[in-house]
């Protein structure tokens, strides 16, 4: 197996909650939001690893921490063994430019009075890339990579289409020589022979440049045709992580099993064996003790409310957080 | 495949156009668009953005008049919606005819309590008293499953999340107990389970109501777990329409063979996935023939020249294509 790249170690953030005067004065209890709780994982040299989960479970928020967009309040992230929060790496601007975001509105994420030229030229300008006179060649040779039109660096972000302007993110993300992508819902806000395309951009680029890629999405078939290593997360911890065939074929966790069934398939006949789920995500403000998915789970003990279940390797699957993982039958 | 003896139309649609101009230049976006929905039945409109799959419900409900010119006819027990005047319309909207938005963050009113939501469709559409609207307001919301739905009633939009808020835009929707419903895109905000929820509830609410559904959607999957009947959509027109179970398996129309490959289903992982050349013609200048020509694998000198027409093929199968795929077995049924 290869290196970890970057080495994520019990990350966990919570958003201060607001206080009213009101809550001041009758004295409630601040609330947080629990984004995320202790999320360990690494991701190694050259693969793609799918997040999955719920609104709201976390996966945009560790997206965003990896490349220091929110700081964690407990835990570390390292990349090749730099830890990337150590105050004198704060300054440093080498791990932006090696860890490179790509965001999930394509309508957003591109400044509309920037052309496509001037957008790409501002990160080679702000990261040094190359000389001032290579900068031309450099964006033809970025435009070809994303298979865009030579044109396309006249034109302002209003007169792509979205998959068009997905592939500008892309160039923007490539331009700088990043050697991870951390796509967020890159291909969410697209329509599905779109996204065939920008998917199969992703995976050649992947092949010709040796990228590492940690794929946010809430697709599930498309996660699975991307990903090498796939984690699943609940309330902002990891629930299941493993090769991606694997849990795809057999999930272990209940609340895997429960959500790989939900995604519809395309064989009217194929009803499935849905598994439903009762009630909602519970709100980050109030997560429940112990294993934080019981009170929508089939399978759960008066152990599985009092002691919250760690992360650990089952024969044969990948890591998962249930008690009672080796009981469940896989679906 | 349904054993249901008598079908009888709800809606018969046909010749359905909707034109939105701006200066001298005019959009077609809605193309000669003709369909008929029966009781009970659920009818899934599918294609990609732009193709004029919203527009097509928002021209039933006559919610595009006011920026567009529609016209063709959209028969409702008697009566032309297309051309029945606006205070007819809004009779029949909300009470014989209800719509579910896409964005349940922002059709609902965030100044006032859900109750108060449900129950103006109530008082403008039913004759019950104040108790009885109440009375029926609450059993909605314990229809489509919001718990402690009494004290729910009170609350506004901001306190449900969206999962919720849409379950109460479908609350609305049915509180007057609608014939039919016209969905638009009602989970494509929400999480697969939480999707998997609201589904299994249109669909049994269709068969507790005998109410007809269409149902807008992007998802092929969401189709073939739901609908019975599918139309698909291609720079506002009907290509390819027929049941399910036989447009899913055995697609007759270049595009719908398309956009069934481009789903990352059973193929090899981390392969190329099949992808549509090209991207939809620009309805501001749409070719003489099929609009599709440009991007078909299929297509022939004909097809640029002339626009193939909405042909059924035995079976109850539509298609628009001069050159259509031929069914694998022989047999399309």
């Amino acid at each position: 197996m290869s290196e970890a790249v970057l080495e994520i170690r019990d990350v966990s953030l919570a958003f201060k909650g607001k206080r009213s005067l009101l809550d001041v004065l009758s004295n409630t209890p601040v609330k947080n939001v629990n984004a995320l709780n202790g999320v360990s994982l690494d991701l190694r040299q050259g693969e793609t690893l799918g997040v999955v989960g719920e609104s709201g479970c976390g996966k945009s928020t560790l997206a965003r921490c990896i490349v220091r967009l929110h700081e964690p309040n407990g835990g570390s992230v390292h990349f090749h063994g730099m830890d990337v929060f150590a105050s004198h790496e704060r300054g440093d601007r080498t791990y932006n430019r090696r860890v490179q975001m790509m965001f999930q509105d394509p309508y957003s994420s591109l400044n509309p009075r920037m052309t496509t030229g001037q957008i790409l030229s501002e990160a080679l300008r702000v990261h040094d890339m190359c000389p001032e006179d290579d900068v031309p060649a450099r964006l033809a040779n970025l435009m070809d990579l994303v298979q865009l039109p030579g044109d396309a660096l006249e034109k302002y972000p209003h007169e792509f289409s979205g998959g068009q302007r997905q592939r500008i993110a892309i160039a923007r993300a490539l331009a700088v020589e990043p050697e991870v992508l951390i796509a967020d819902e890159l291909v969410s806000a697209l329509d599905v022979s779109v996204q065939a395309q920008i998917v199969n951009l992703l995976l050649d680029l992947q092949d010709r440049l040796g990228l590492t890629i940690l794929f946010v999405a809430h697709d599930l078939r498309l996660v699975r045709h991307v990903s090498n290593r796939v984690a699943v997360i609940y309330l902002g911890r990891i629930v299941e992580i493993g090769d991606s065939e694997t849990l795809f074929a057999s999930p272990s966790h209940p609340y895997s099993q429960a959500l790989l069934s939900a995604a519809p398939s395309l064989d009217p006949d194929d009803k499935g064996r849905k598994i439903h789920l009762e009630g909602e995500l519970p709100s980050p403000l109030d997560i429940p003790p112990g294993c934080p998915f019981h009170v929508r789970c089939r399978h759960k003990s008066p152990k599985c409310t009092t002691e919250q279940p760690k992360l650990r390797p089952i024969a044969g699957r990948g890591s998962v957080a249930c008690h009672h993982a080796e009981e469940i039958e896989n679906v | 495949m349904t054993l249901r003896s008598v079908k009888t139309p709800l809606l018969e649609v046909s010749g359905l156009c909707t034109t939105f101009g701006a200066g001298d230049t005019s959009v077609p976006a809605v193309r000669d668009v003709g369909f008929t929905i029966n009781k009970g039945e659920i009818l899934g409109l599918v294609g990609e953005s732009g193709s004029g799959k919203s527009v097509t419900l928002r021209s039933v409900l006559g919610l595009s008049r006011r920026y567009g010119r529609t016209t063709g006819s959209a028969l409702w027990r008697g009566e032309n919606l297309v051309t029945l005047p606006e205070s007819d319309m809004r009779r029949i909207r909300g009470g014989e005819i209800a719509m579910i938005f896409q964005e349940p963050m922002t059709s609902l009113n965030p100044l006032l309590t859900v109750g108060v939501q449900i129950d103006e469709t109530l008082k403008a559409h039913t004759d019950m008293s104040a108790g009885e609207r109440k009375k029926r307001a609450i059993e909605m919301l314990d229809v489509v499953g919001i718990p402690a739905a009494g004290s729910r009633l009170f609350e506004y939009p901001h306190q449900f999340s969206g999962g919720m808020r849409q379950r109460v835009m479908i609350a609305i929707a049915l509180a007057a107990r609608p014939k039919l419903l016209l969905a638009d895109e009602p989970t494509t905000a929400l999480d697969v389970t939480i999707q998997a929820q609201i589904l299994d509830l249109i669909l049994s609410l269709a068969k507790d109501f005998d109410m007809g559904v269409i149902l807008v959607t992007h998802d092929l999957g969401v189709v073939a777990q739901t609908c019975e009947q599918v139309a698909v959509m291609y720079a506002g027109r009907i290509v390819e329409q027929g049941s399910v179970r036989s447009v899913l398996r055995e697609p007759r129309h270049p595009y719908t063979v398309g956009l069934m490959r481009s789903v990352p289903q059973n193929v090899p992982p981390r392969t190329p996935l099949y992808s549509i050349p090209g991207t939809p013609p620009s309805l501001l200048s749409l070719p003489d023939g099929c609009a599709f020509a440009a991007r078909c694998p299929q297509r022939t000198a004909g097809c640029e020249t002339g626009r193939p027409e909405l042909e059924t093929l035995k079976g109850g199968r539509s298609v628009a294509c001069f050159n259509r795929v031929e069914a694998k077995g022989g047999a399309a049924a």
